[in-house]
């Protein structure tokens, strides 16, 4: 048993056609018991960057908190919001700077980048519990049902996705691979970041 | 606990060190990093260094990148080749880079690849292991082409051909049949495309794609993903899903602001004096 | 052995939690209070090490009183279970950490809602319409998901509890004898007789 599945839950991220989306699960177990259907892994950073931590509960918690502060300190001194890109290494060498003793989470992000042309760039990112970068082009999973969401995803997903396509893509590989995991489940969330809008939709899932 | 700063204090943290043995003492294994089963290489022609690379990153028995880059910045002449805990690669080869530009705005000159390889050791020495890099450092430099291989404890090797990471016996083999001194910059770079293909199909850590960089006395080539010998072919059918067939329970649209105009509606300048 | 519970339900949250207090197999006390109301409308059931419980649910209250003092109004559920909930996380990276997993349940007077948070001693936290814990949590959770109602009046509320209550002394092997409940709404916490 292994500290990262102790709590369960698992995120994905996926690119589509000038835009991104990002799901997750709900649950929070105390290893095979569930206590929380509605224990929200992903959590706006800016308008355009969603981030998710699956992983230990209590870290999930404590990070959400110094990524808020840190983010919040980075706006106040450089007077505009934080880039995709420039969070990524944020949450990056916050997490190396433990690398000996590390948070027991795999943050996955997902955002829209602003070009130099003032247009907007699908924007996907996968780190390991030590901040090892992974830039994907396709998409990126973290969490207990990492393995089925590559298997899925990797069949499922595909370039050029409208944001309704990509909806339809993620929620799909979602719910299908938790299906299969018994540490995450429990109802599933979903957000698709468009350059004009946010869409967050809650699922209907297996509750077993 | 201090307040976690924006900009933190240099070096690790090792605050949750005793919250996780006292969590590993409850009888829960701590969890693995990405490392890269890595094939790596470096080689020495008759003007400069090429380095290789494969570009499979691996979780276990998972591939968590099929396309990741493993041949790092040092300085423009320098190039690096990172195996082991990804993580660590990453971050020290950085870490050397940014010291080597440092290095040279402070002596005036462009610094040597012993150098780079030097402050690699004692870095990697330090940490006793712990800092989990293997590494392959060549470049150009006033003394010549140079080619090191640097182990995660800080011993180095200095030769003429070089590999390193799990494919490293599969590459060896080939460099060993193969090489010979003063090869010419094709037959050289033919040389270090085989020995990673060999890594690549026989070595289960490595695989996907070909990264080689070739650094000569006044240039170096960076050739991304030079041999792609396991490329997906385009899927036979599309797999989109209709339209509505994800049921969901609750929808909730945040509309955002694309651009915004600003317009005075007071005519009067503000005085400012 | 060890086993809390607590609902919401309209305008009110309820707890229960068994009042033995054990040292290995021995009961050494049969009515001891682990349900300390930390401010007017909030309650604090807990469960864990004998030595730290008393500890942490002191150090909680006392911090929430200070608060009032210098501020002249009282943190609300969510800020205190915020609060809460780090001071644990913290905890966890000491030598000695506090082994306490507690329950928060609160009426927020201004929002005029009851809420609820279960927490634990890793410095896990979530908002639950119903939660327990201890051995009694797996029998009480199914029961809770079958039965519990957002939307019930305080009679129907204790129904349920009593429900979980006799479900545990019939089932568990290492029971509980007696338990203490307290509610708490509009008009602040207070003890309950079932």
């Amino acid at each position: 048993m292994s500290i990262m599945e102790y709590n369960g839950g698992s995120v994905i991220a996926m690119v589509g056609k000038d835009c991104v989306a990002i799901a997750s699960d709900l649950r929070l177990g105390n290893q095979a018991l569930g206590i929380s259907s509605n224990f929200q892994k992903i959590f706006p950073v800016t308008d355009r960057i969603y981030l998710g931590l699956p992983g230990l509960a209590t870290d999930v918690t404590t990070l959400r908190e110094t990524f808020r502060y840190r983010v919040n300190m980075y706006t106040i001194k450089e007077e505009r919001e934080i880039e995709p890109e420039t969070f990524a290494h944020l949450v990056s060498s916050t997490l190396y700077e433990r690398r000996f003793g590390p948070y027991f989470i795999e943050p996955v992000m997902a955002g829209l980048s602003r070009s130099a042309t003032g247009g907007f760039k699908p924007f996907i990112a996968a780190t390991d519990l030590i901040g090892c970068l992974n830039f994907a082009k396709d998409f990126v999973v973290a969490g207990t049902a990492s393995s089925k969401l590559y298997g899925v995803a990797e069949g499922l997903w595909e370039p050029d996705l409208d944001p309704e396509q990509l909806f339809e893509t993620i929620s799909q590989t979602m719910l299908n691979a938790v299906d299969r995991d018994a540490y995450s489940g429990w109802g599933v969330v979903v957000h698709v970041i468009e350059k004009d809008k946010v869409t967050t939709r809650t699922l209907k899932g297996r509750m077993d | 606990m201090a307040a976690a700063a924006v900009y933190s204090n240099p070096g690790f943290d090792f605050s949750n060190l005793t919250r996780n043995n006292f969590l590993a003492e409850k009888g829960i294994p701590l969890p693995k990093a990405t490392s890269t089963g890595t094939t790596i290489v470096g080689c020495i022609f008759e003007d400069g260094i090429i380095l290789g690379a494969d570009t499979r990153a691996t979780e276990g028995p998972i591939v968590a990148d099929k396309n990741c880059e493993k041949i790092h910045y040092i300085t423009e002449s320098i190039r690096c080749c990172g195996a082991g805990t990804a993580a660590d690669t990453e971050f020290v080869t950085n870490l050397i880079s940014s010291n080597m530009e440092l290095h040279g705005l402070t002596h005036g000159r462009k610094p040597r690849v012993v150098t780079a390889m030097t402050m690699l050791k004692q870095y990697l020495f330090r940490y006793q292991g712990h800092v989990g890099a293997a590494l392959v450092l060549g470049g150009v430099d006033s003394t010549g082409p140079n080619l090191f291989t640097i182990a995660p404890h800080g011993s180095t090797d200095k030769l003429p051909y070089v590999t390193m990471g799990s494919g490293s016996l599969a590459a060896m083999a080939v460099f060993e049949s193969y090489w010979r001194p003063n090869m010419s910059r094709a037959d050289a770079l033919q040389l270090v495309k085989d020995a990673i293909s060999a890594g690549i199909f026989n070595d289960l850590g490595s695989g996907s794609n070909v990264d080689a960089c070739i650094i000569t006395a006044n240039h170096t080539e960076m050739l991304r993903n030079v041999e792609m010998p396991n490329e997906r072919v385009q899927k036979e059918r599309s797999y989109v899903f209709r339209k509505g067939t994800t049921a969901w329970k609750k929808e909730d649209i945040k509309k955002l602001v694309l651009s915004e105009e600003v317009t005075p509606i007071s005519g009067e300048a503000m005085d400012t004096d | 052995m060890e086993t809390s519970f607590a609902l919401t339900g309209k305008g009110y949250v309820i707890v229960a939690s068994d009042t033995t207090a054990a040292r290995s197999i021995v009961k050494m006390k049969t009515d001891e209070d682990k349900i300390k109301v930390v401010s007017p409308h909030l309650l604090m059931s807990y469960s864990g090490e004998p030595g730290d419980t008393i500890q942490f649910s002191e150090y909680v209250e006392r911090n929430l009183r200070l608060f009032h003092i210098r501020n002249n109004y009282s943190l609300r559920p969510s800020a205190a279970a915020s609060w809460i909930r780090r001071s644990l996380a913290q905890s966890l990276r000491s030598r000695k950490p506090y082994s306490v997993n507690l329950m928060l349940s609160g009426y927020d007077v201004t929002e005029e809602k009851p809420h609820l948070y279960w927490i634990d001693y890793l410095g896990t936290m979530t908002e639950v319409p119903f939660g327990a814990h201890g051995y009694g949590s797996y029998f009480a959770l199914s029961l809770l998901d079958r039965y519990h109602d957002p939307e019930a009046t305080l009679e129907e509320g204790l129904a349920t509890l009593q429900r979980c209550i006799e479900e545990v002394a019939k089932r568990l092997v290492v029971s509980p004898g007696k338990y203490k409940v307290k509610v708490v709404d509009k008009d602040g916490a207070r003890e309950i007789e079932l």
